[in-house]
């Protein structure tokens, strides 16, 4: 297994260079560039070609590249020209911010909808099932936009239960436990709009899931072997429609550390989705370079660990012994 | 909007934000006109500043909160931690750089500069010296003595070959920045401490206009200082938020994208502010007037100022309106290195072609004027109203004009000439609202005079690339907005001169007495002298229309009632007085 997954990491590396220089020349071929963004009448044009020379944008694109690659192997990803500021500080900052409230809502929604799928999928057209269905639907087409506003209009204006936007109160000055009190406050809101969202399809992934093992023949067969009912769902069912949970785990993983830009618009939580906006409006490239190669590796990761955990659930798959 | 105001405010921004104060006039029952068409008697005139202010019974959630008494929250777009008076960029920015630090001189409401902790200054025979004498007893928030040292580190920043603001233009006219900047000179040579009280600045050039540049806030050597060269090192202490400034309210709190937090200084040369805390609060188009009505902020700057907006600051009743004209326009550029545009007729004919006061109507539901001249209506550089040609939408004088430029209907209703049809290509930048809002009413009213555009969507640093930095110049039309600082000088802008690669001049306008007038304007140092160059500028600018000019909006700063006085105006943001602000409360 080990073997296994030193392997599958190596085999990342080229992935990963591909995928840099890929956008790379995307972004360098997209018009406009940083250095007089910000129009500035009083700027003139020797002094932005100066500013230019200073950023390297006037070298030829490969040279500029490897000038990249060679910063960032030695951990240096540049200085973010909108921020001013080295990119690891930035980056750092924001995607804690995404990540507290990203996890936040990833703990709950598969608390909540894996039990609501399978309950769904044991009483397949039930009244519960419909309603969950309804549910779904309605939580996957509703707009986060429309639906943060209605929580804002009813539990932070009208009520006063929870703040309207914000990470912690303005102006705040609390430590420790209270700071944490106070973040926690303060995602509730965003967080019940992020889940619904992501909760309705998975509800409906898990219940597909189910749906497809209980009518297989081994269910059949446990069954007509007088196992329990919960026996035959839990223990035979579930694990094997774990393997389709296991996929959406992967593909969730990248999601935990990106930020989504109207959610942080409307909450204003200082999040990364808005950072990688501004970087693309003001053409930051080493900013833009870092954000998109972060979830570039972490959706290799999250496939490499989406692999691993197939062969913890599934005995079918079996790892490392001759697999070419 | 949002994006509309972000681009309003990339734009300029140089002295801009130094800004200055206007009357203010107070009237009750005056609400802004909602139809602003037909009678040109009765059109309201725009520049007025004025409050239109809420009920006092309304219910008022801002003054329960706690520590509503001594606190004072700002709403504000994202502020960028620049916080340093040669270093911020944004509006936003600069009003924390000015909560924090004083500068020698400061503008008033008509936007003259007078001293502020200069005691007195001196300008040369020659105009090209300016000698201040600082006030006596000078401290920074540390309580360290503020002298002429700290003045003269301040201005050598702007100088630093390493300097990477966007005020170059604070140190490159002075004598010896270039010694300084590109060569190995240890000082500017225009920058002289006489002694602890007395400082001098000596210019290349004389201008007018300098005095603007010697308004940046004074920071202190001994926390900032660095070798020459190494400018970036006080970035490095602006990230760790090391603040310390001669200003009315002392750093203490920032957190990105979420707030900013001040406390008065007690050692302010004039003694320390009313209120106690400042906090300025990141707040979204999304939520403002959520955070307005539960009392979460006290002040929210740029409200976009439209009806939909009005009704609902109507509705949570105890806010008040601070509107004032915007100081500066939006237009549509003309490519007049293109045959069909360089005639003057066709781009008079293309202005009257399109109803512009439906546009402003429509877009801005009257909170806007229609823009003659590239000068702001507050500007003392305005030409009289009178005399500007207003281009009252007319399709007859357009047709007419057109035809005796000699452009003749096809057979496909375009008007032809030399086997050239009058199709305009128009650059346009995507996610807004004002350019969705043109596209279909100029369509639909240059279709009528026999002109096809067609707008070219493209995101804003795509558009800047077109028409300012490649060089092809690949338009017929686009469009954009300038901010304007409070000197009329646009030089750079319309100036022959700058028509080149990388130059502001994009229209490529060449125009020998524009190019005069320019020249005159920018060393003309009797005031009345200067405004009359100005002036017939800007008439000579209606003439010819390098652009078409498009609209002077109205800015909105929503205030709670239980802010009083407040005084805000063109060019006076509400740091200008915060000093003497108060607050009511529960």
């Amino acid at each position: 297994m080990l073997k296994y997954i030193i392997k599958r990491l190596l085999h990342m590396i080229p992935v990963i260079l591909t995928i840099s220089i890929c956008i790379f020349i995307i972004i360098k071929l997209t018009p406009g560039e940083p250095v007089g963004n910000q129009l500035n009448p009083k700027s003139t044009a020797e002094e932005r070609a100066a500013e230019r020379i200073r950023l390297g944008l006037d070298k030829p694109i490969h040279i500029q590249y490897l000038d990249w690659l060679g910063r960032t192997l030695r951990g240096d990803f540049g200085q973010s020209y909108i921020y001013k500021r080295p990119v690891k500080d930035i980056v750092g900052h924001f995607v804690v911010n995404s990540f507290i409230l990203n996890l936040g809502v990833f703990f709950l929604t598969f608390l909540i909808s894996i039990p609501i799928g399978i309950v769904c999928a044991k009483k397949q057209y039930s009244k519960t099932d419909n309603f969950f269905s309804v549910f779904s639907l309605v939580g996957i087409s509703m707009p986060s936009f429309f639906f943060g506003l209605l929580l804002i209009f009813a539990l932070a204006v009208h009520f006063k239960i929870f703040p309207i936007n914000g990470m912690i109160n303005a102006g705040s000055e609390t430590q420790g436990f209270e700071r944490v009190k106070e973040v926690l406050h303060h995602m509730v809101l965003p967080g019940i709009v992020l889940t619904i969202g992501s909760l309705a399809s998975l509800v409906r992934y898990v219940r597909n899931g189910m749906l497809d093992v209980l009518h297989k023949d081994y269910i059949r067969t446990a069954r007509a072997k007088g196992l329990s009912e919960r026996k035959v769902v839990y223990k035979h069912g579930f694990r094997n429609a774990l393997i389709t949970i296991v996929t959406v785990l992967g593909f969730w993983l990248p999601g935990l550390f990106s930020g989504a830009v109207i959610l942080e618009s409307i909450f204003v939580w200082p999040g990364i989705g808005s950072t990688l906006v501004d970087a693309v409006n003001g053409r930051d490239y080493n900013l833009m370079m870092a954000i998109m190669l972060l979830f570039a590796i972490l959706t290799l990761i999250g496939n490499l660990l989406a692999d691993i955990g197939y062969a913890l659930v599934d005995p079918r798959v079996k790892v490392g012994e001759g697999n070419s | 909007m949002k994006k509309l105001t972000s681009l309003i405010l990339t734009v300029i921004l140089s002295i801009t934000l130094f800004a200055g104060c206007g009357g203010t006039k107070d009237k009750d029952n005056d609400t802004q006109p909602t139809n602003t068409t037909t009678n040109e008697a009765e059109k309201k005139e725009l520049s007025d500043t004025e409050v239109i202010e809420g009920s006092e019974e309304a219910e008022n959630a801002a003054r329960k909160r706690a520590g509503a008494a001594d606190t004072f929250i700002v709403g504000t777009s994202e502020l960028s931690g620049e916080f340093l008076p040669p270093y911020a960029s944004s509006t936003y920015d600069n009003y924390i750089v000015n909560l924090m630090f004083d500068g020698l001189v400061i503008h008033d409401k008509e936007g003259n500069y007078d001293v502020l902790i200069a005691d007195s200054y001196e300008v040369s025979e020659d105009n090209k010296t300016y000698t201040f004498k600082l006030k006596e007893d000078l401290v920074f928030s540390d309580g360290t003595p503020l002298t002429a040292k700290d003045v003269a580190f301040t201005y050598t920043v702007f100088c630093d070959p390493a300097y990477d603001g966007s005020r170059n233009e604070a140190g490159n006219e002075l004598v010896g920045y270039d010694e300084y900047h590109d060569g190995d000179a240890d000082h500017v040579e225009g920058i002289k401490v006489i002694d602890d009280q007395t400082i001098s600045f000596t210019f290349k050039i004389a201008k007018p206009n300098h005095i603007e540049k010697l308004a940046y806030g004074i920071m202190p050597e001994h926390i900032y200082q660095y070798e020459k060269g190494k400018s970036t090192e006080i970035r490095d202490k602006m990230n760790e938020d090391l603040f310390i400034g001669n200003g009315r309210y002392n750093f203490v709190d920032y957190e990105e994208k979420q707030f900013a937090k001040f406390e008065s200084n007690p050692l302010w040369f004039k003694g320390e502010p009313n209120i106690k805390n400042i906090i300025v609060k990141h707040t979204t188009v999304e939520t403002m007037f959520q955070e307005l009505e539960a009392g979460t902020i006290d002040f929210q700057t740029r409200v976009p100022s439209k009806e939909e907006n009005k009704q609902q600051i109507e509705n949570i009743g105890c806010l008040n309106i601070n509107s004032y004209p915007d100081n500066g326009y939006s237009y549509i550029g003309f490519n007049l290195r293109d045959d069909r545009l360089a005639d003057v007729k066709v781009r008079q004919a293309l202005t009257y072609g399109f109803n512009r006061q439906a546009f402003v109507d429509v877009y801005f539901n009257g909170y806007a004027s229609v823009c003659n001249t590239p000068l702001s209506q507050v500007s003392w550089a305005y030409p009289p109203q009178d005399q500007l040609n207003k281009y009252d939408y007319s399709p007859e004088k357009a047709k007419q004009l057109l035809e005796e430029a000699g452009w003749k209907e096809g057979s496909d209703g375009i008007r032809e000439k030399d086997g050239k049809k009058l199709e305009l290509n128009w650059v346009t930048y995507t996610e807004s609202k004002f350019v969705e809002t043109m596209i279909a009413m100029l369509i639909s009213d240059w279709e009528k005079i026999g002109v096809k555009v067609t707008p070219n969507l493209v995101d804003w640093s795509t558009l800047l690339d077109i028409v300012y930095y490649t060089g092809d110049y690949d338009f017929d039309l686009y469009n954009m907005s300038w901010s304007l600082s409070i000197d009329p000088d646009a030089t750079e802008i319309f100036h022959s001169k700058n028509d080149v690669v990388g130059g502001f001049n994009s229209t490529g306008l060449h125009d020998d007495e524009i190019d005069r007038l320019l020249e005159e304007g920018c060393v003309e140092f009797d005031p009345e002298k200067r405004a009359e160059i100005y002036q017939e500028w800007g008439l000579r600018m209606n003439e010819i229309l390098p652009y078409m000019y498009i609209s002077q909006s109205t800015e909105w700063d929503v205030s709670n009632n239980r802010v009083k006085n407040l005084d805000i105006s063109p060019y006076c943001d509400w740091v200008y007085s915060i000093e003497n602000l108060e607050l009511e409360a529960d």
